[in-house]
């Protein structure tokens, strides 16, 4: 066998198992048409290289002319496929001159079926046999060609065109791997393009004495295609292994996170970036005795109490919009049909920490402590209630006197009524006097009583905007008697118009109250002259208003200092020890402070602040 | 009517308190004066107008009790009323040791009140009268010489006038005129009113 025979048929060869290894590459990978246009480019050249083979060893013009004839046929479904090659797998080059190189093979092609006996040749007069360098003979044909050739030349021209235009275009991309592709396969493709075409013309224009020569530089454009489509499959795989890892390790994570979820002792839900929800843990089923498709979505509002749904919901889209964390209470139902207090905090969540994917968050039952808080703030009630009475009780000698004073004055006018009215010559002005008094001083004790039912009154908190200046007044109304028994002197320095503060009145004038006996009190041992009691209102800082009872008594010793708010302690001979301490609470509710300190000559002054509401919210 | 030229004073530091026993009193045809403390009333106190203090007890400044000490101090016959607004025995125990003529709570009747203004002007004007009496004998007694003012304690010490004459070292006649001079220098008509006057004068 001719070494001509060899090197064509491993050609041929090499192209078809090209061609069959990309077409079962295409049929796994439907999508992916490289792969096919690569084998139909490679049976192409391998079907050229059988031509060129049987032109080489033909016997006959005839033969000869019949074989060129057929060539044309797998050099059009080459130039097709190459174009579609490199249109798709470039993403470049000019449609329209790939159109062009197709449009003029197909010409080409259709004069060739009409030409007798080929497109090459308008005669074959016969054939040279050449003897090249081993000794082997090969036939070229001897005729005149056909001008009509021109149309495949140009056709050529146009491929060459098109896939240099292609490849600049990729090149101008700038990425390494364009780059690559570019050099790889459009730098072959217009080379061996080159080469193959150049070679066509000048054996078509009988400047040059050879077979023609396509399948080679063909075979070498097969080959750089089949390299770079074999890297991407290459790189395909490794992409798939990365993927199958990450996906394990996904896998590992997401199961991990349910493990944790499902163990955690806590209620967990997580929503999408459209505020549904998307995943609740075993905890919230158990609770809700639902399940995941009934909850899913906005189904989990379904057992929120319908007193809190509209601010539930509320919180939940508002801190959406913003992406903030918040938190919530509110009663969901439980699988028996009880509401139970729920705290809510959801948070916002971030894939890889920058792309927002929704929200996670966690619940937990507080209803046992919201109960326990609502048990104590009802037993603190209650003590400050019981201190209050108490304390009305050591004013109780105060207050009926208090009482009094209008009592008298109601009845020593009315019976002078009845004595002048009775007498026939009352004096017409002093009538109407008189009964105006009446009036005045009724008003007066129904306010006074007024007042102690305030103090006496078991209620609920009222917490409502308040003048502590006001609170002092009321306070030395009801204690003003006492005092004056006492001996006491009051010098009172009020701020000019302080902010308000938002507090329970009766409550702060129990504090006040207490305040102001206990420093009554301190001073019982002090000379009438010297019992002096200062109650000052003035701001501290910017938020709180600050009242402070100033005595000149006797001090506190300062290792009591500290104990003096402890419930129990008292230094009194009777006292329940209650009356500090549950001031402070009330204080404290109040968000301020209570505290003692002894003046530098002598007296102690206890006071409170109290957090300011601003001025607009008077 | 005597009791129409003595004045109630009201001594109240609450202004309602005060007007409306002002309002009674006068309706009860008495004339009165209001003071809104213990001060003001000490200042224009005068001792030789006659009437009644209705005193409030609990006042700031001079309480009802320092008053009443006060006026005392200056050996005022003002007869006091006390007004409380609380049963406080042991003020009430006092100022009625120190001569309070009543102690009534507040609020307090009109018929007690008047009752008791109008026994205190009463009081005082009994007391004004007695007072004015003693001065007059007392004046009269000054008249006597010592020899008669000698006479006089043996006359209402019951002897006759032989004793006397001995136990003086005189004669019954000069006694008899001495007596007769007594009677008729402190104006008594008989032994028994001179008695009566020697023993107001304290002898």
């Amino acid at each position: 066998m001719s070494w001509i025979t060899i090197v064509w048929s491993m050609v041929t060869s090499a192209c078809l198992t090209l061609a069959l290894m990309h077409l079962v590459i295409w049929f796994r990978q439907r999508d992916q048409y490289a792969h096919l246009l690569l084998s139909v480019t490679a049976v192409s050249v391998a079907a050229i290289a059988v031509c060129e083979l049987l032109t080489m060893y033909a016997q006959s013009p005839e033969q000869y002319s019949r074989i060129v004839w057929w060539e044309h046929i797998p050099v059009f479904s080459t130039a097709v496929s190459v174009v579609g090659f490199v249109r798709l797998y470039f993403n470049a080059g000019r449609w329209w001159l790939g159109y062009t190189a197709c449009a003029l093979r197909l010409f080409d092609l259709i004069m060739n079926f009409f030409a007798t006996p080929n497109l090459n040749y308008k005669q074959i007069i016969g054939l040279r046999h050449l003897r090249i360098f081993d000794g082997e003979t090969i036939s070229l044909a001897k005729g005149i060609e056909n001008p009509w050739i021109k149309v495949s030349e140009l056709s050529s021209l146009f491929l060459l065109i098109f896939v240099v235009d292609a490849t600049i275009t990729l090149w101008q991309r700038g990425n390494r791997r364009a780059r690559h592709r570019a050099v790889v396969i459009g730098g072959s493709m217009t080379f061996f393009l080159s080469v193959a075409a150049g070679s066509s013309a000048l054996i078509e224009a009988g400047l040059l004495r050879s077979p023609y020569l396509i399948s080679l530089p063909f075979l070498a454009i097969v080959l750089a295609m089949g390299y770079e489509l074999s890297s991407d499959v290459v790189r395909a795989a490794r992409l798939a292994r990365q993927l199958q890892a990450s996906e394990a390790a996904t896998r590992e994570s997401e199961e991990r996170f349910r493990i944790l979820a499902d163990t955690a002792p806590v209620m967990i839900w997580m929503a999408g970036t459209d505020m549904l929800c998307s995943f609740f843990n075993k905890q919230w089923f158990e609770f809700t005795g639902r399940t995941m498709g009934q909850e899913l979505g906005n189904g989990w509002s379904a057992g929120v109490h319908p007193d809190d749904l509209k601010r539930c919901l509320e919180t939940y889209t508002s801190s959406f919009t913003v992406r903030q964390s918040f938190t919530m209470e509110y009663r969901l139902r439980r699988a028996d049909g009880e509401y139970r207090w729920l705290l809510d905090t959801g948070v916002p969540r971030y894939v890889l920490g920058r792309e927002f994917a929704g929200y996670i968050g966690s619940a937990i039952d507080i209803t046992e402590r919201r109960q326990h808080e609502l048990e104590s703030a009802r037993q603190r009630n209650e003590l400050a209630h019981l201190s209050r009475v108490a304390l009305l009780g050591e004013l109780s000698v105060s207050l009926a006197h208090e009482l009094n004073q209008p009592l008298t004055a109601i009845l020593s006018n009315a019976q002078a009524a009845q004595l002048l009215l009775a007498q026939g010559a009352a004096d017409p002005d002093e009538l109407p006097q008189i009964l105006l008094e009446i009036v005045q001083e009724s008003k007066r004790a129904g306010e006074i009583i007024r007042r102690l039912r305030v103090l006496l009154k078991k209620g609920e908190i009222h917490r409502v905007p308040l003048d502590m200046n006001q609170v002092v007044d009321n306070v030395l109304e009801l204690i003003r008697s006492d005092l004056i028994n006492q001996h006491v002197a009051v010098q009172v320095e009020l701020a000019l118009d302080p902010p308000w503060v938002d507090g329970d009145e009766v409550q702060l004038q129990q504090v006040l109250l207490n305040l102001v006996i206990n420093a009554c009190d301190a001073m019982a041992e002090v000379e009438l002259t010297n019992r002096r009691l200062l109650i000052r209102t003035e701001l501290a800082g910017s938020n709180f208003v600050r009242v402070s009872v100033t005595d000149q008594g006797c001090g506190i010793p300062p290792e009591k200092i500290d104990r003096i708010f402890d419930p129990f302690f008292t230094t009194k001979e009777i006292g329940t020890g209650l009356g500090l301490s549950v001031c402070r609470s009330i204080i404290s509710a109040h968000g301020g402070e209570l505290y003692a300190i002894n003046n530098p000559g002598g007296g102690a002054t206890l006071q409170f602040t109290l957090p300011a509401i601003s001025q607009s919210t008077k | 009517m005597s009791s129409s030229a003595a004045t109630v004073f009201v001594v109240d530091d609450e202004l309602s308190v005060r007007q409306s026993l002002s309002h009674l009193l006068r309706a009860a045809g008495l004339n009165v004066a209001v003071f809104d403390s213990a001060q003001a009333f000490l200042e224009s106190y005068d001792p030789s107008a006659p009437g009644c203090l209705v005193l409030d007890l609990a006042m700031p400044g001079l309480n009802g009790l320092e008053l009443q000490e006060a006026l005392a101090v200056k050996g005022s016959l003002l007869p006091i009323i006390f007004l409380t607004g609380r049963g406080d025995l042991p003020s009430g125990v006092k100022a009625m040791k120190r001569g309070a003529v009543d102690f009534l709570a507040k609020p307090v009747d009109a018929a007690d009140l008047i009752e008791a203004v109008r026994s205190g002007i009463e009081k005082e004007r009994v007391a004004r009268r007695a007072d004015a009496e003693l001065k007059e004998i007392r004046r009269r007694l000054a008249t006597l010489t010592p020899r008669e003012y000698e006479v006089l304690r043996h006359v209402v010490s019951g002897k006759l006038n032989k004793q006397i004459a001995a136990d003086l070292g005189t004669v019954e006649k000069t006694v008899k005129v001495h007596r007769a001079r007594v009677m008729e220098k402190v104006k008594a008509a008989s032994l028994a009113e001179l008695v009566r006057m020697a023993q107001r004068a304290g002898i």
